[in-house]
C-alpha cells in the first residue's frame, strides 16, 4: 500500500515540503487528542478525509483500514457507551453495576463520547498512511533530519518502512513453500492447528530478516554508512509559497485549537 | 507403449494479478518417469509454469490436471501428496527444532497415522544419509545438508512426481553432485522428476528431456541431444551449449551431438593421429 | 637528474596494494577460526578470483578486505594486514570504503534505498561530497554499468542482473581503487551473469581498478582472472595462475573444485599419453592447441 507513494506525484499534496506535513500531521495528532466532543472530532475527521481526496489518493486502502478496524470500533464503543458516567438516561439496560461504574442506563453522552473515541482513533490511522503514502520515503527522511531528528533515527525509520514491500514478498514465497509441505494457511481447522502453520511461516520469516540484517549491516557500513562528517543529501527541500501558507494555516488551526480547550470547549 | 500421462497441461495461460501474462497457451504432456529439464532466461516463465503442476497456481485460462485430476479446485496441501515441490532456497521453509521433527511435520499436518509418520521418517533418514543428524537444529546443519533435508521433506509425503526449483543454485561443486545424486537416485526408483536450472553441463548429463522456455511459450523441446544440437537457436534465446559441446561442434563434429566428457575424449584420440603421443618423435614441418 | 630519480624510485621496491601476513580470524563464539595463517599480496590492477567449496572462508576473507571483520564482527584476529596503505583493524570501515568497494552477496538485502539514483548516491552522501560531484558520480557509475535511465526506478523491481550491476555502480560511486565481489553471478541466469562479468571485467580493464571475485563459475575464472587464491578449510591451498590450478587435478580433486570441461578433457588425454603442447584452459585455448596438434 505503501507503494502508492513512488507513483502520480502530481497532486498538491506531494508537491508539499515533506517538513510541512509532518508539521500538518503532529497538529491533527495533537488536536485530535485534545477534544472529545463529536463535533469537534468529526471537523478533524473531515479536513483529513478533505486531504485525502485533495491527494487524489485511492480509497481502497481506506476502505481496507476501515474494514479492518470495524471490530475493534464495536469493542471501544460498547464499552465507552455502557461505562462513560453519562446523564441523559436513554434506555434501561440492567440493575446498576457500581463495581465497574455502570449506572444501568444507556446514556446520550455514553454513545457520543463511545463515537467520539472511535472516530478519533479513525483520524489517527488515516493521517499516517495520507504521510506516507504522499511523500516519497527520502523526502520524509530528510524532512525528519531537518526537524532535528538524527540522521540514524531517520535512516532506520525509513528504511524500515522501505523493506515492507520486500519481507512481504518473502512471506509470501515461504507460505507457498509450506503450502507444498501439506500446511494449510486457510483451512478452518483447530485454533492449535492455525498457530502451528503460522509458526511455520514467522520462524523463516523472522530467521531471514536477521540473516538479512546483517548482510545489511555490512552493505551499509561498505558505503560508508555512518562516516563522522557532515553528510550530504542528494534530495533538496525548499519551501514553497504554498507550503508557507499551509504551515502558517496549520498553527493557526493549533493555536484556535488551544485556546477553545483552554477556554473549556470541545471536551465533555 | 508409452508410459501413462501424469501432468497434462491443456493451453494454459496465466495472468499476474497485475496483469503481466507470464505463461500463453502452453500444451504439454508429461510421462511417468520422465526426467524433464526446463531452462529459459529468468522471466521466461519457467517458474510460472511448474507452480501449476501442484496448484500453487491455477491456470487464467485452460486446464492442468494431475493424475487425472483437474487442479482448478484442488488445494495444494492435497495435490502435495502427488507432485513434491522443493524450492530453491531451503532456509525458506525450515522452522522445526530438530531434523526429524521437521520431515513429520507435513504428514502431522496432514494428519496421517503417527505409527507410519514415526516408520517413514525413519526411511526418509536412513535413504538420504540424515541419520547422524535426526536431533541436530535444522540451521545448524551446512546449506548442502539443509537442501537434502528440504528434499526429505517433499519425500515424507510420498509424491510420484518431484519438481526441483533451481537445485543447484548457489551450491559449489560437491554440493551440486550431491543433490543432483539425490535426484538421479529417485528417478532410478522410478519417480517423475523436474528440474529448472540454469546449468548446461547439468542438463546434459542428467536430464533425458529438455523444454526450453522464451517469453512465456516453449521454445524449444526435446532430448537433450536433440535440444543441444540447435546451438544458433539456443544462442537466439541466450543459451549456450556445454563446453564439450560447443568443442565438438568447433571441431567439425556435425552428425551427433556430444553431451560427455568421456565421450569427447574418445572422438579426439579417434581423430588425432598416435604419432603426437609423447614419447615418439613429433613429425617435423 | 630526472632519470636519476625514476631509477631510484623503480629500485625502491613498492610495497603490494594488498597484503595479508598470517592472517588468523575466529567468529565470536566460533571453535575454530574461519580463515587460518592467510600470507599473500596482491598488486595494483590484478584480477584475482578466489574459489574454494562452500564454508572455505571465501566470504569471511572478503570481510576482512574493508575492515568488517574485525570491527563490525568482533572475533578474534591475529597477524598483520595492509589494504590500500589502511589498516583494517584500525581504520574506519567509512575511510576503508573510499578504497575498498565491498558488494556483498545477495544483491537483494543490500539495496535498500527507494529510488536508484538515492541507492548509487548513498554511499557519497555519507562521505559529505558536493551535491554536484555527487550527481556527476552517480550518473557516471550507472552509464558504467548500462543503468542510464533507470534513476528513479524502484531497486527492488529490477532483474537479478541489474540488481547486481546496481550494486556494482554503488561501491563504484565511491572510487575505490579495489573491488571485492562475492559470488556476483551465483543467482543470475546465464545472460545476467554474462553481463555482470563483462563489467567486472570492464573495471579492471578500462578503469584498472583491482578486481577480487569470489565465484563458484570455474569458465568465469579461466576467461578472466590473471590469479587465483584457492581456500580450503579457511587455509589457502594455492595461490597461481588459473592454468597452473587448472591442471592440477590431484588439487582439484582434494578442494573438490570441478574446472572448465576443457580442462578434463585435456587432463583425459594427456592421462591417455598425448603430448600437449600447452595446458588451454577455454575453449578458445583448446581449439588453437588442438590445431597445433594436428598440424604439428
Amino acid at each position: 500500500m505503501f507503494s502508492v507513494s513512488l507513483k502520480s506525484r502530481n497532486s498538491p499534496l506531494q508537491k508539499l515540503d515533506g517538513r510541512t506535513k509532518l508539521i500538518f500531521l503532529a497538529v491533527i495528532f495533537i488536536l485530535v487528542l485534545l477534544f472529545t466532543d463529536l463535533l469537534y472530532i468529526t471537523a478533524l475527521l473531515a479536513l483529513v478525509l478533505a486531504a485525502w481526496f485533495i491527494a487524489k489518493l485511492p480509497t481502497q486502502p481506506l476502505k481496507e483500514m476501515l474494514q479492518f478496524f470495524v471490530w475493534i470500533a464495536v469493542i471501544i464503543l460498547v464499552v465507552q457507551v455502557f461505562f462513560y458516567p453519562g446523564t441523559t438516561n436513554l434506555v434501561h439496560i440492567s440493575k446498576p453495576v457500581p463495581a465497574i461504574g455502570f449506572s444501568g442506563y444507556l446514556t446520550l453522552e455514553g454513545i457520543l463520547f463511545g463515537l467520539a473515541m472511535v472516530l478519533r482513533l479513525v483520524v489517527i490511522m488515516i493521517v499516517a498512511p495520507l504521510m506516507v503514502m504522499t511523500t516519497p520515503l527520502p523526502e520524509l527522511m530528510l524532512a525528519l533530519v531537518k526537524l532535528k531528528i538524527p540522521y540514524k533515527f531517520a535512516f532506520i525509520m525509513t528504511t524500515a518502512l522501505s523493506l515492507l514491500p520486500s519481507i512481504q514478498n518473502r512471506s509470501a514465497i515461504i507460505q507457498q513453500a509450506q503450502l507444498c509441505r501439506g500446511i494449510s494457511y486457510d483451512s478452518g481447522g483447530k485454533f492449535i492447528t492455525k498457530l502451528k502453520a503460522s509458526v511455520s511461516l514467522l520462524i523463516p520469516l523472522i530467521l531471514g530478516a536477521f540473516r538479512d540484517s546483517q548482510t545489511l549491516e555490512v552493505a551499509m557500513n561498505s558505503r560508508a554508512f555512518g562516516a563522522p562528517i557532515k553528510r550530504t543529501f542528494l534530495l533538496e527541500s525548499r519551501f514553497t509559497p504554498v507550503d508557507i501558507l499551509v504551515i502558517a494555516g496549520t498553527f493557526t488551526l493549533l493555536t484556535v485549537g488551544v485556546m477553545l480547550r483552554i477556554r473549556g470547549f470541545g471536551v465533555y | 507403449m508409452p508410459e501413462p500421462v501424469v501432468i497434462q497441461c491443456r493451453e494454459v495461460s496465466f495472468l499476474y494479478p497485475n496483469g503481466v501474462q507470464a505463461i500463453h497457451n502452453i500444451s504439454l504432456s508429461i510421462y511417468r518417469g520422465d526426467y524433464i529439464a526446463f531452462v529459459g532466461q529468468n522471466g521466461s516463465g519457467k517458474t510460472t509454469l511448474v507452480k501449476h503442476f501442484n496448484g500453487l497456481l491455477k491456470p487464467s485460462t485452460g486446464s492442468v490436471t494431475v493424475f487425472g485430476e483437474e487442479t482448478r479446485d484442488k488445494k495444494v496441501s492435497y495435490l502435495s501428496r502427488k507432485v513434491g515441490y522443493v524450492f530453491q532456497n531451503p532456509d525458506d521453509m525450515l522452522f522445526s527444532s530438530n531434523v526429524a521433527d521437521e520431515i513429520a511435520y507435513g504428514p502431522r499436518m496432514l494428519k496421517v497415522d503417527p505409527e507410519l509418520v514415526e516408520a517413514k521418517v525413519e526411511s526418509i533418514l536412513q535413504e538420504l544419509d540424515l541419520k547422524n543428524l535426526r536431533d541436530t537444529h535444522p540451521f545448524a546443519l551446512s546449506l548442502g545438508d539443509r537442501q537434502r533435508l528440504a528434499v526429505a521433506c517433499a519425500l515424507s509425503l510420498d509424491p510420484e512426481v518431484f519438481v526441483f526449483d533451481e537445485p543447484t543454485t548457489g551450491q559449489d561443486f560437491f554440493g551440486s553432485q550431491s543433490i543432483m545424486g539425490l535426484i538421479d537416485e529417485l528417478h532410478q526408483k522410478g519417480k517423475t522428476v523436474i528440474i529448472i536450472t540454469h546449468d548446461m553441463p547439468i542438463v546434459a548429463e542428467h536430464a533425458q528431456r529438455v523444454i526450453v522456455m522464451n517469453k512465456g511459450e516453449i521454445a524449444l523441446e526435446g532430448s537433450p541431444q536433440e535440444v543441444f544440437s540447435q546451438v544458433e537457436k539456443l544462442q537466439s534465446l541466450s543459451l549456450k551449449a556445454p563446453q564439450v559441446t560447443l568443442l565438438a561442434r568447433a571441431l567439425g563434429e556435425s552428425s551427433r551431438t556430444i553431451l560427455h566428457i568421456p565421450e569427447m575424449v574418445d572422438w579426439l584420440q579417434a581423430r588425432f593421429p598416435v604419432t603426437i603421443k609423447s614419447g615418439e618423435e613429433l613429425p617435423h614441418v | 637528474m630526472d632519470i636519476s630519480l625514476s631509477f631510484h624510485l623503480k629500485d625502491k621496491k613498492m610495497p603490494p596494494l594488498i597484503e595479508f601476513q598470517h592472517v588468523t580470524y575466529a567468529y565470536s563464539k566460533a571453535s575454530i577460526p574461519a580463515i587460518k595463517d592467510i600470507s599473500f599480496s596482491v598488486e595494483k590492477g590484478e584480477f584475482i578470483a578466489l574459489i574454494g567449496p562452500s564454508g572455505a572462508g571465501k566470504s569471511t576473507l572478503c570481510y576482512c578486505f574493508n575492515g568488517s571483520i574485525p570491527q563490525l564482527f568482533g572475533g578474534t584476529m591475529s597477524g598483520n594486514l595492509q589494504v590500500a596503505g589502511c589498516d583494517p583493524f584500525q581504520d574506519g570501515t567509512p575511510v576503508l570504503a573510499q578504497h575498498v568497494g565491498l558488494v556483498v552477496q545477495n544483491a537483494r538485502t543490500q539495496l535498500f534505498n527507494v529510488s536508484v539514483i538515492q541507492e548509487v548516491g548513498f554511499g557519497c552522501e555519507n562521505l559529505g561530497l558536493p551535491r554536484e560531484e555527487i550527481l556527476k558520480r552517480v550518473s557516471g557509475a550507472l552509464e558504467f554499468v548500462g543503468l542510464t535511465g533507470f534513476e528513479d526506478r524502484e531497486p527492488g523491481a529490477l532483474s537479478g542482473g541489474q540488481q547486481q550491476r546496481l550494486a556494482i555502480a554503488c561501491v563504484l560511486a565511491m572510487n575505490p581503487e579495489i573491488l571485492v565481489l562475492d559470488e556476483p553471478t551465483s543467482e543470475l541466469d546465464p545472460i545476467g551473469g554474462e553481463q555482470v562479468m563483462e563489467v567486472i571485467a570492464r573495471l579492471n580493464r578500462e578503469l584498472g581498478k583491482t578486481i577480487i571475485l569470489v565465484t563458484h563459475d570455474m569458465d568465469f575464472v579461466a576467461k578472466y582472472a590473471d590469479r587465483v587464491l584457492l581456500l580450503c578449510d579457511g587455509s589457502l591451498f594455492m595461490n597461481d595462475v588459473p592454468q597452473k590450478i587448472f591442471s592440477n587435478f590431484e588439487l582439484l580433486k582434494n578442494a573438490r573444485i570441478r574446472p572448465p570441461q576443457v580442462c578434463e578433457i585435456m587432463h583425459d588425454l594427456k592421462e591417455n599419453g598425448y603430448h600437449l603442447p600447452d595446458f588451454p584452459i577455454t575453449l578458445e585455448g583448446t581449439l588453437q592447441v588442438l590445431k597445433e596438434m594436428q598440424y604439428a
